[in-house]
């Protein structure tokens, strides 16, 4: 006899609905998955198997055949195991048809354990949101893992949640009343409360004005920033604070952070990701770490840190195919993943926080410490940041040791909190000119966009004659220097750009002006 | 050791072959002459009829005469003639008087561009690793020496011999580039165009370095001899304590030629070289007029007394910045600040500061590199 499970998988972070069809005919006692499974479903098998024994059931020694379909989509992940016993009990007649009847408009999701305990499963919320958007037939109920319920009501479903097999199939049977199974109150209950950014502040960052200015202006228009300076001038302790002073996220983009974290099972206690992540990974981290891959498609730092911020510190120290790879994604926002059957998107909508020593060494340019670098190596070190990724690169600033004696005398830094007040009024002016269009902050205008909202004072001219014969800027960095000078003008509330905010930006124009100081 | 003789074509050939091998010392190839004849001769002779004059040994004879045949002399003459250059020989009449006297003349020199051997010459060297302050004593004193008419002479290596060197163009002078390659190369690449410049400018690259003879580390000591020896001074305006500059000026006060130093902080690296130059000896260099007060009567007539227009290039008048840009200048004084130090200071806001500190670099008076900014020219109030 063949029963028909409703399930879901994931391809990206999408989820799509599947179903399990499980065939038990006569014949040696076999048990195999068939539809692209990997070696993560095919070990459902045995937990499936002892599960259904350690209820009550009984596993029926005969030749099973589970296929996933469509069978064309690669399946991966624990989650099948539920829908895997239910097909088992419903194909071999241990569920009456009372119970058939419920379970043909019903999904299951969840890992089973080898007592029969019903599991939690990664990428909940996108596979509930697949459901809720129609993707599939008609669906009444979503059985999952207590553990899973924050997830659902991100989703703005009602799951039922049984706490082993034996207690859904108790439902099923109409032997369990349905209120057993709907307990949501114990696991949203600090859904509301909103961590602090773990108490950081950028008033907590003495001196640094100018890194301050252009982080504000790097949050204001969404623009990547490289801080360069010796170790010791505060370049991860600014970068760190960042996120204290981006806009809070929209529903939206806090919804699709959550399905990232979801797939990659990393939402932990975190019940909704309403914050952007800050993702820090190694130098030494690989290619498939940094960008995702993998020959089952996973997720990468750049992803993890979508609608957030990716701060690689040892900017330089990153191998140069990691630097290659990073292109890409800060290109089109996204990271295509091909492989044979398939291609996998993941979003990777970031803003890049790089940071880096002058030199190998560290000291160069500084006055108390002689740096020990030849020239050529300097070279070798600066040109890895080269080219295409520094195109990506709005601003790039030089910070210097704070002396201790003026240390001293510094006064407090500006609250985050003041900051980021600046920075939402000059994003909040941002959204209403590109009401129209997909562009989401100035660092992202089209050249249409910049040609209408960037238009150059009447006294650009000899400012940007001077700054390319002076200080060596390039006409090429034209585009940038305006974008940001629009950021500038946003975050003063001006309506045009003037000549004081384009000059302001060549303090930010550091890797224009190489080679012009020597 | 050289006596007046016209050399034939096919031993002038010979010659610029021979000094293919670039270990072959002066003193080696005049022995060698007198065993065997010519350097034509020496060409045809085995390795081991070399080395049985005792002279040098076989693994150095072997080497010559295999350096020598990797050279073709006449395309040597054909390249060098294609750039509008020139080979001298050492028997030749035009041959700087200088060299000469060197216990290693190069046996050859390859001139590209217009070298006047009566021209007063000072060598200005130091550094590759230029501090603010340096730079502005290069650019100041070269600026002074090319407007008394003096030729600077330098080695066209980054920091402070490229610094001097674009001083000099930047008023149109002559300056002589001694250089670790052949003349056909241009190292640092960087210096590709202070080269054209200065060869545009009626000065002259010159190397005893076969025509395309790349860098080698080995080249640039030996090069220094001839900085020292075509110049009447040298001047060190930075340099470490073991450095190419310190090189330049011991081979000079061996050559019996007095060195001048600049004075700098004793905490910087850079003018450790040249303090300890002073605390031996050498004379502390203020301005270009101490090494023009230096020159001997005879040569005095020489110097050009500085024309107007060079002067004015030179200065920068104060008396029209504001108020904000001179308490600027009167902070970084003879130091390097970055824009939070003036924001701090100054008690003013980042984009304030950017527009200050732009004006005064647009203006020519602040140089900014790595985000510090210091004053771009030497200058008093
Ligand atoms: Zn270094």
């Amino acid at each position: 006899m063949i029963s028909k499970i409703h399930c879901t998988a994931i391809k990206g972070i999408d989820g799509f609905l599947v179903s399990v069809e499980t065939d038990v005919s006569a014949g040696l006692p076999t048990f195999s998955i068939v539809g692209l499974p990997d070696t993560e479903v095919k070990e459902s098998k045995d937990r499936v198997a002892s599960a259904i024994r350690n209820s009550g059931f009984s596993f029926p020694l005969k030749k099973i055949t589970v296929n996933l379909s469509p069978a064309k989509i690669k399946k991966s992940g624990s989650h099948y195991d539920l829908a895997i016993a239910i097909g088992i009990l419903s194909a071999t007649n241990q569920l009456s048809e009372n119970a058939k009847e419920k379970i043909s408009t019903s999904v299951f999701v969840a890992e089973l354990g080898l007592d029969g305990h019903i599991k939690p499963a990664s990428g909940i919320l996108p596979m509930l949101m697949a459901i809720k958007e129609g993707k599939g037939k008609q669906i009444n109920s979503v059985f999952l893992s207590y553990d899973n319920l924050n997830e659902a009501i991100i989703s703005k479903t009602q799951p039922f949640c049984p706490i082993s097999l034996k207690d859904l199939v108790y439902f099923l049977e109409g032997n369990l009343t349905a209120d057993k199974l709907l307990n949501t109150t114990a696991a949203i209950s600090n859904e509301e409360e909103k961590l602090e950014v773990h108490g950081l502040d950028f008033s907590e960052v003495k001196g640094q004005s100018l890194a301050k200015r252009a982080l504000e202006i790097a949050a204001a228009g969404s623009h990547n920033i490289l801080l360069s300076g010796p170790p010791g001038t505060g370049k991860s302790m600014l970068a760190k604070r960042f996120n204290t002073i981006l806009p809070p996220l929209t529903h939206d983009e806090a919804l699709e952070i959550t399905r990232v974290y979801s797939v990659c099972n990393l939402l932990g206690k975190t019940k909704f990701m309403d914050e952007r992540p800050f993702r820090d990974p190694h130098h030494t981290i690989s290619d498939i770490a940094l960008v995702g891959g993998g020959s089952n498609p996973r997720p990468g730092e750049v992803t993890l840190a979508h609608n957030g911020v990716l701060f690689l510190d040892e900017f330089a120290e990153f191998s140069r195919a990691s630097l290659e790879v990073l292109r890409q994604p800060m290109e089109s926002f996204n990271v295509t993943i091909s492989r044979a059957k398939e291609s996998v998107n993941f979003p990777s909508k970031f803003t890049l926080i790089a940071a880096m020593n002058p030199c190998p060494c560290g000291h160069n340019g500084q006055a108390e410490r002689m740096c020990r670098c030849t020239p050529a190596q300097i070279n070798r070190y600066k040109g890895k940041i080269s080219g295409p990724l520094l195109d990506r690169i709005d601003l790039a600033i030089n910070l210097n040791p704070v002396k201790y004696g003026d240390w001293k005398k510094l006064s407090e830094g500006e609250s985050s909190t003041n900051i980021k007040e600046r920075v939402v009024k000059a994003r909040d002016i941002q959204v209403e000119r590109f009401k129209n269009s997909k562009t989401t902050a100035n660092a992202f205008m089209t050249n249409k966009e910049m040609k209408q909202f960037c238009k150059l004072p009447d006294d650009a001219g000899s400012v940007l004659e001077n700054a390319m014969r002076k200080l060596g800027l390039s006409a090429r960095s034209l585009d940038k220097i305006l974008k940001t000078a629009r950021t500038i003008a946003d975050l003063e509330g001006e309506p045009d750009i003037k000549s004081s905010h384009i000059i302001e930006v060549f303090q930010y124009r550091t890797m224009d002006r190489k080679g012009v100081a020597e | 050791m050289t006596t007046k003789m016209e050399l034939s074509q096919q031993e002038r050939l010979a010659r610029i072959q021979l000094n293919a091998f670039t270990y072959l010392r002066a003193d080696w190839f005049y022995k060698l002459i007198e065993v065997f004849g010519s350097a034509e001769n020496i060409l045809k002779q085995t390795p081991m009829a070399l080395a049985e004059s005792k002279i040098i040994s076989l693994d150095s004879a072997k080497n010559l005469l295999k350096e020598a045949k990797t050279l073709n002399p006449d395309e040597e003459i054909a390249k060098t003639e294609k750039v509008n250059g020139k080979i001298l020989l050492l028997e030749d009449e035009d041959y700087p008087e200088s060299l000469k006297t060197l216990k290693e003349p190069p046996l050859v020199l390859y001139i590209r561009g217009n070298f006047n051997p009566q021209a007063i010459k000072v060598a200005v060297v130091g550094t590759r690793k230029i501090t603010p302050y340096g730079k502005r004593c290069a650019d100041k004193i070269s600026a002074d020496l090319s407007c008394a008419g003096i030729v600077v002479v330098s080695g066209l290596a980054r920091g402070i011999d490229s610094t001097a060197q674009k001083a000099a163009v930047a008023l149109n002078k002559p300056t002589y580039s001694v250089v670790g390659t052949g003349i056909g190369r241009c190292y640092p690449a960087e210096n590709r165009k202070l080269a054209t410049e200065i060869l545009d400018n009626g000065g002259a690259i010159i190397s005893e370095l076969p025509f395309d003879k790349p860098p080698l580390p080995f080249h640039f000591p030996r090069r220094n001899r001839i900085i020292a020896g075509l110049s009447m001074f040298t001047a060190v305006i930075e340099g470490e304590e073991k450095s190419g500059a310190l090189i330049t000026a011991k081979l000079a006060l061996e050559q019996g030629k007095d060195v001048f130093a600049v004075p700098g902080p004793i905490d910087s690296l850079q003018s450790g070289g040249t303090n300890m130059l002073i605390r031996d000896g050498a004379t502390p260099l203020f301005s270009g007029q101490d090494i023009i007060d230096a020159i001997p009567m005879e040569f005095q007539k020489n110097i050009v007394v500085e024309d107007s227009k060079s002067k004015e290039e030179k200065s920068i008048n104060i008396a029209n910045l504001s108020d904000i840009e001179k308490q600027t200048l009167e902070l970084i004084a003879s130091s390097e600040l970055s824009l939070d130090d003036i924001v701090n200071k100054l008690n003013i806001n980042v984009s304030e500061a950017s527009t200050l500190l732009f004006n005064l670099e647009v203006k020519g008076i602040l140089a900014s590199k790595d985000g510090l900014y210091s004053k771009n020219k030497f200058f008093s109030y």
